[in-house]
Parts: structure tokens; C-alpha cells; sequence
């Protein structure tokens, strides 16, 4: 279970969190939903201790992971895995390698074992076979994909997902959402989806959270959220800027 | 106009003041990785074949053209004072107190530390360092430690390559072009060079070297606002470095002096 407690923080001038209180139970999925720039990003990367909160508490497990040294956080990383926006793969190495690189690091050093692993962890996002690819040779989709399975090859217990479509195609968006649901039903794993996407949104949430000027504006279930007559919520949901012609 | 002199000054103080400060936390950060990390050995490995195999051509070079026309220099000087004898001495001693130890860095400033800039300023801006995090992987650990340690173990040795090819091309224009006599060149190269004149010039090596690698790291690691960033930091690194090595070569003599002084009393 991951659970936040009143996290404030400030980039340079802007104040792009104040006060978040959020909890993501064990085996759900929360989807953050809010506009570019919102502070999505930022919230999920405290989540793995990526940034430090000013002010606040960030609880995994029961564990308050804020204040922790880059050096403590390395055990709870790697039972929290995080798909990047940009899939985030290392461009030196290739397909194979960049999913065997957290095995290695983790104190896997069996070739057989790890070829064994990246191999299901590959055939698990439809990429069976592509061990030899390097990042260079692969589409916005596969990279994210490529991305998403090196995140699973550790098996967390806990994924989160940063912006898993933007950028991509819609039949490309159709087959990431339906990845997502898939793993989540075959792992049982707990998930954080940020994204401004509602289709993804509505794929893959059993919860959804829109943040609003660095607050939880609403937070309840995808009928919920369809019911509501929250103008903020209403023209998010349907696109409309509410600016004239 | 006082005020705005004294302003001005100010910044440019508080400036460096911030850059030593971080290129210090840089330091402490590397040197606990080393105490408390297991060694990438391979990463090691790879950086020293990186660094200190590949940068062979242009310390060679550097090394074997810098002593031929030093030693062409020295000689149309001390030609005409009849000291034809003492050029190598004044070559070697030269190469081993400055040129070999400055020269060597201002290559690898150029070569190793533009290098290391981009490509950790590239991982920066491609989210590839917050992975290396979010996988648990320590940045310092995986990224700074392996270069400034193959810096550290190549840079004295690829400073000895310079120094001997330096003297090796000019005891051949000096003897074999200048017609110095080969007995009286290498018989006063030996006796004005002595063990102090080599250990300044290792010493000198292994600090140039640190310099070069935690800037360069420090410039990769801070480098933002994608592809313009990353252009800027390589050429920031060699700037930086290159001055820095300039300035604190001159100190660095003096100090070393010291505890190693010239000549042969």
C-alpha cells in the first residue's frame, strides 16, 4: 500500500503541490488525472523517492520513504517500478541488455536464469524475441513497452506508470491500456497511472484522482467521476478549454 | 558605479564560490561510493580502455612534437652560448616539471573530459540517470566512480608516455638533425634529472586527472534544457577544466617545489 500525507512542494517559484493526501490500496490501480503540468509527474516520482517532499510523508508499505538517503532508497526501489514518459531505456545497450541491467544489479548473475527472465518478461509486453533491438530501432510504442518490461522483470510489487500514451498512436494507446489491465489482473500488483489521457483513464482505473492547483480536486470511482456535474471535472473530461470562439 | 563594480564582483565570487562548493560535494559524494559501493570492475575496465587506451594517439603526439620543437627552441638559444651539451638537461626537466604533467591534461581535458560530459549531460536530459535511480542503482556509484578512477590510474601513465616520447623525439633532433653530441645529451639529461623531477611530474598527473573528471562529471550531471544543454557541457567541461589546470598548475609548482625542489643539490 502506498500512502501520502499532506506533501507540499515547490519547483523554483512555482508551488506545484500543497497538500496532497492520497492513498492506493494493496492490488488497486489509482489513476491521476490532471492537465500538462498539473504536477502529475512530480507526484508520482515522490512515490519512489525520486524527488524529496518539502513538507509531507510518503509511506510504502507502512515505511516512510521521505528524508531517506539516495542510498536507503535502493531496497524499496526495487520493489517499486516506474515506466518513464520517454521509456527512459539505456541507449548503449540493447533491448536485452537494458532488461537483464536491473537482474544483474539486483545480484542475478546466472546467464540462463536471466535470459529465462528477460524472455518473460519481454513475451509479457508482446515483445517476445526482440532481445538483439537496440532503443534506437524501436518506435515511441515499442519503447515503452521495451520500458514497461524492464520494469517488470524485477517483479515490484508496486508499478507506476508516467504518461504510459502520450505520444502515441491511438491503436498503439488501445494496445498499452489493454497491456496495463492484463498486468494488473496476472500480477496483482498494486499501480499508479498518471496520465491526461481518458481513455486510458477509463481502462485502466479502479480509482481516479484529478489534480487540480496542486490539490486533490476529486477523488472516487470511474462512475463516480462520470456522474459528476463539476464544471472543472466536465470539461476536462469532454476536452473543452471553456474559452470562446 | 562603485557599488555596481562591487556588485558585480560579488557574484562573480559567489559564483565560484557555489561551483568549488558543488565540485566539493561531487568529491565527497565519489569518495564515500568508493569506501562504502562494491567496484564495477567492468565499468572500470571499459572507462580505463576508454580513457587511457584510446587517448594513446594524441598524448603520443602531443608529447613527441612538444620535445622536438622545444628542444629545436632550446637548442637555436643555447647554440649561440656555446651550451649545445645542456639542452637535454633543460628539455627533461622541463617535460617532466610542466609540460608532460600540462600538456597531457590539456589533451585529456579535450578528449576524455568533453566526452564524459556529453554523455552523462546526454543521460541526464534522456531521463536515463532517474532510471539508473529508480532501479536502485546509485548514479555516482554506476557513473562518476569508474571515470575518475580510470582517470586516476591512466592519466600518470599517459603523462609518463608524453614525458618519454617527448624526450625520446628530442634526443633525435637534437642529436641526429642539430648534430649535438649524443654522450654529452644524455649524459646531462641523467645527471640534471632526478627521482623528485618525476614524482612532481605523477603528482601533478593524478591531480589534473581528479580535476578533469570531476568537472567533467559535474558539468554532465547538472546539464538541463535538452539538446542546447547538452551541447553546452562539454565545451563548459574543457573550458573549465582547461583553466582550472592552467591556474592551478602554477600553484601547484610552487607547493610542490617544496617538498621536491629543482635541481640536482
Amino acid at each position: 500500500m502506498i500512502q501520502v500525507i499532506g506533501l507540499h512542494k515547490t519547483l523554483g517559484a512555482q508551488k506545484v503541490l500543497c497538500g496532497i493526501d492520497l492513498i492506493v490500496p494493496e492490488g488497486g490501480t489509482l489513476v491521476v488525472l490532471g492537465r500538462s503540468g498539473s504536477g502529475k509527474s512530480v507526484l508520482l516520482k515522490h512515490l519512489v523517492g525520486l524527488f524529496q517532499p518539502d513538507a509531507g510523508r510518503v509511506l510504502v508499505n507502512g515505511e516512510d520513504i521521505s528524508g531517506l538517503k539516495e542510498r536507503q532508497l535502493g531496497p524499496i526501489r526495487k520493489k517499486v517500478g516506474i515506466l518513464f514518459q520517454s521509456g527512459a531505456l539505456f541507449d548503449s545497450m540493447s533491448v536485452g541488455e537494458n532488461l537483464a541491467f536491473p537482474l544483474r544489479e539486483s545480484g542475478m548473475f546466472d546467464p540462463e536464469l536471466i535470459r529465462e527472465r528477460v524472455a518473460e518478461a519481454l513475451g509479457m509486453v508482446d515483445l517476445a524475441g526482440e532481445e538483439g533491438k537496440m532503443p534506437e530501432n524501436l518506435s515511441g510504442g515499442m519503447r515503452k513497452r521495451v520500458g514497461l518490461a524492464r520494469t517488470l522483470v524485477s517483479r515490484p510489487a508496486c508499478i507506476l506508470y508516467d504518461e504510459p500514451t502520450t505520444g502515441l498512436d491511438p491503436i498503439a494507446t488501445d494496445s498499452i491500456n489493454r497491456l496495463i489491465r492484463r498486468l494488473q489482473k496476472r500480477l496483482r500488483s498494486t499501480s499508479v497511472v498518471v496520465t491526461h489521457d481518458m481513455k486510458t483513464a477509463f481502462h485502466t482505473a479502479d480509482r481516479i484522482a484529478f489534480l487540480h492547483e496542486g490539490r486533490i480536486y476529486f477523488e472516487g470511482t470511474v462512475e463516480d467521476l462520470r456522474a459528476s456535474e463539476d464544471p472543472v471535472l466536465v470539461n476536462f473530461i469532454e476536452g473543452r478549454s471553456g474559452e470562446s470562439e | 558605479m562603485f557599488h555596481i563594480i562591487f556588485h558585480a564582483f560579488g557574484e562573480v565570487v559567489l559564483r565560484l564560490l557555489r561551483y568549488v562548493g558543488q565540485i566539493a560535494f561531487l568529491m565527497v559524494e565519489t569518495f564515500e561510493s568508493i569506501r562504502v559501493a562494491p567496484l564495477r570492475w567492468r565499468l572500470l575496465l571499459n572507462q580505463v580502455a576508454e580513457i587511457g587506451f584510446r587517448s594513446q594517439l594524441v598524448v603520443v603526439v602531443t608529447g613527441a612534437f612538444t620535445g622536438a620543437v622545444f628542444t629545436a627552441q632550446t637548442y637555436f638559444q643555447f647554440h649561440r652560448l656555446g651550451m649545445d651539451s645542456a639542452v637535454g638537461a633543460v628539455v627533461a626537466v622541463s617535460l617532466f616539471r610542466e609540460l608532460g604533467p600540462v600538456l597531457t591534461a590539456l589533451m585529456l581535458s579535450g578528449r576524455v573530459g568533453a566526452s564524459i560530459a556529453a554523455e552523462i549531460g546526454t543521460m541526464k536530459v534522456t531521463e536515463q540517470i532517474e532510471a539508473l535511480r529508480a532501479l536502485g542503482v546509485h548514479p555516482i556509484d554506476y557513473l562518476i566512480v569508474p571515470r575518475v578512477l580510470a582517470l586516476l590510474i591512466s592519466t600518470p601513465l599517459l603523462v609518463a608516455e608524453c614525458i618519454g616520447l617527448g624526450i625520446g623525439a628530442g634526443y633525435l633532433v637534437a642529436t641526429e638533425v642539430l648534430g649535438v653530441s649524443r654522450a654529452y645529451y644524455v649524459t646531462n639529461m641523467l645527471s640534471f634529472t632526478t627521482g623528485r623531477d618525476i614524482k612532481m611530474a605523477l603528482i601533478k598527473g593524478t591531480a589534473f586527472a581528479a580535476l578533469i573528471g570531476f568537472i567533467a562529471c559535474e558539468e554532465g550531471l547538472k546539464t538541463a534544457n535538452g539538446a542546447a544543454g547538452v551541447g553546452r557541457a562539454p565545451t563548459q567541461a574543457v573550458v573549465i577544466a582547461s583553466l582550472v589546470i592552467l591556474i592551478s598548475n602554477f600553484f601547484l609548482s610552487f607547493f610542490l617545489n617544496i617538498f621536491f625542489p629543482a635541481g640536482t643539490y
